[in-house]
């Protein structure tokens, strides 16, 4: 699903460089839910962006789903991240305007379909998450829990085959991060999703099947998580 | 059309902001509406002013320059002129420290009902004008303002003549945009006499032509007539003439669009500034957008879309707005006597509502052109490492 090859990303800060990846290689295979796991600027929200078509790599090739990112101009970019990624950030990033429902149903808007089975479609994704019944309030009238699935739910309502969450769990308590990552397991145990998140959350690591750890934008080790060893919701 | 309910949301996401910026907009347009009624409304004023048989003949340094009074018997001795008057300024003031404030001529009173023949004063009111000495002739907005009626007896101290005479108003003068006092120049002139003033000059002569074809003629004979004379006539007609009185005022009204131009601009301005705060503080939603899928020409084109119906509905509210006060007005002026009745003139056509219309989209294109270039051009990487 995933192939980085010798993936760099540099940056420039003021007359300073930094380094946020530093030549590195990863294959994730379809239906697996990965953590990308290190301490703050090792460079996982930058890997993130980089396999999710949101930033380009100065050096290496970066293929998804059969796709080479590395050669798409900046609208195809966008189409892929349309049909081929869903998004999960940290504050959820619901647009306070728009009731739930609504907000599910914004990437759809980016398709041919009539509106009627836009809705359709978002209200099957708010099933999915558990909730139907908030279809019609606004953020500002959910949980964060609640706001986090609502976004889950934008994030599949398209059928993605990659999910990607930057922090999905940094700004909930315990039981609703608990929550979000059983939900994350069960897209991809279920709906046979591969997802891929970026967390501190040392939860995380037995609900995945892999766990990627980088520093200083070295990808260091990766090894197993909880799920592949059969602890998922011990 | 399947981006409109976000785009309106979107506008209604702030309600005060989105309503005064529409309301800025808006009274922008309307006052661009009525400033663009001047021009037609004035020349529609100068036409009905002005009778198309009537000229005037006055020394060509200008009017304030007399001619000699002789020169009236040869003006109505042109074949075509049917009638013709003499008019001095007399610069009669109520209270001489206040100054003239309408106004006042000393005029020939056997043909003034002749040249005048359009007014629709009463025949015994001329004649009455003709027969006793004393008489005046007063514009309807005069008799109003120094709130005078038919038989008041009234005294004006001259600021050119130096004399004071009394008059007694006989009549009034129904016809809009006339608040002249017209009075006999005889009166004038033995009153002069009494004085040991010399008496034997005219500011204008008033001529009616028998037919409006023979005007240009008569108009060229007149001034070939005086060609070599010791005052060099300019006769033309009475529209022309009053145009020329207008033209100040026409340069008035073109300074008043030109600062009417520039309230638009800073209209554009300030809504530049309200759409790019807007858009600022929607920055990582826009990024999100982005990430989502959304390519750049479509945040750009809602975003534009945003600030275009906002200034849309501004414009057509202004418009609106507008042509309401201005039929109001007119409303009022039909009412309120001939005093106001220029004001009937001024009309918001269908064309300045198009136009005032086109305008406040273009505003709130331009105003938010740059914002959403900005915001849609903006890498969605960095304004997430940025906002988030």
């Amino acid at each position: 699903m995933i192939d980085l090859v010798n993936v760099s990303r540099l940056y420039h800060r003021g007359a300073d460089e930094i380094h946020a990846l530093e030549r590195v290689s990863l294959h994730v295979d379809r239906q697996r839910f990965v953590a990308l796991m290190g301490p703050s600027g090792s460079g996982k929200s930058t890997l993130l962006n980089v396999l999710a078509g949101l930033d380009r790599p100065n050096s290496g090739e970066v293929t998804v789903a059969g796709q080479r990112l590395n050669e798409m101009s900046e609208d195809q970019l966008a189409a892929f991240r349309a049909h081929t990624v869903g998004f999960v950030f940290q504050f959820f990033n619901l647009i306070p305007v728009l009731n739930a429902v609504e907000n599910v149903e914004l990437p759809l808007l980016l398709t041919h379909l009539t509106k009627a089975e836009r809705r359709q479609r978002a209200e099957t994704a708010l099933r999915v998450v558990g909730l139907s019944d908030r279809a019609d309030h606004r953020p500002r009238e959910l949980s964060g829990g609640e706001q986090q699935r609502v976004a889950i739910a934008r994030s599949i309502v398209t059928d993605a085959e990659l999910i990607v969450a930057d922090e999905p769990t940094g700004d909930l308590d315990a039981k609703n991060a608990e929550e979000i990552l059983s939900l994350l397991q069960t897209l991809r145990r279920d709906f046979g999703k591969t997802v891929v998140i970026v967390t501190h959350d040392p939860r995380a690591e037995k609900w995945v099947d892999e766990v990627i750890h980088l520093d200083k934008g070295l990808l260091l080790e990766k090894r197993p998580g909880g799920a592949a060893r059969g602890m998922a919701g011990a | 059309m399947k981006y409109l309910p976000l785009v309106l949301r979107n506008l209604g996401r702030n309600k005060i902001r989105s309503f005064l910026t529409g309301a800025a907009i808006a009274l922008a347009i309307a006052l661009v509406c009525i400033l663009r009624t001047m021009p037609a409304g004035l020349d529609a004023v100068l036409a009905s002013a002005a009778a198309n048989t009537r000229i005037s003949t006055h020394n060509e340094a200008g009017i304030v320059y007399s001619m000699p009074y002789a020169y009236l018997a040869k003006v109505r001795a042109v074949p075509g002129v049917v009638a013709a008057i003499s008019w001095n300024w007399f610069g009669g003031a109520v209270d001489i420290t206040k100054g003239v404030s309408f106004p006042n001529f000393a005029v020939d009173a056997d043909q003034m009902s002749q040249v005048y023949a359009d007014w629709p004063v009463d025949p015994q009111v001329f004649e009455d004008f003709r027969k006793y000495r004393d008489a005046a002739l007063v514009g309807d907005s005069t008799l109003q303002k120094m709130r005078w009626k038919i038989g008041d007896v009234i005294t004006l101290q001259s600021t050119v003549y130096p004399v004071t005479l009394s008059f007694r108003v006989v009549g009034a003068i129904p016809v809009a945009n006339n608040g002249s006092l017209y009075f006999q120049r005889e009166y004038l002139a033995q009153a002069l006499s009494a004085a040991g003033v010399n008496f034997d000059t005219t500011g204008m002569i008033w001529s009616r032509i028998d037919d409006p074809d023979r005007v240009a003629p008569v108009i060229n004979q007149i001034d070939q007539m005086f060609r070599n004379s010791e005052a060099i006539t300019a006769t033309e007609t009475e529209k022309a003439f009053i145009g020329n009185f207008f033209g100040g005022l026409k340069q008035l009204v073109t300074i008043i669009q030109i600062v009417a131009a520039l309230v638009t601009l800073c209209i554009v301005f300030i809504a530049a500034n309200t759409a790019s705060l807007s858009i600022r503080e929607r920055i990582g939603e826009i990024a999100i957008l982005k990430a989502m899928g959304f390519r750049k020409q479509t945040i750009f084109s809602t975003l534009l879309a945003e600030a275009g119906l906002l200034a849309l509905v501004a414009g057509v509210a202004g418009a609106f707005t507008a042509w309401g006060l201005i039929k109001a007005l007119q409303m009022f002026a039909t009412g309120a006597g001939p005093q106001l009745g220029p004001l009937t003139q001024f009309i918001v056509s269908r064309v300045i509502l198009v136009q005032a219309i086109f305008i406040a989209f273009f505003i709130g294109i331009i105003s938010g052109w740059v914002p959403a270039l900005g915001a849609s051009r903006r890498s969605v990487a960095q304004t997430l490492r940025e906002v988030f």
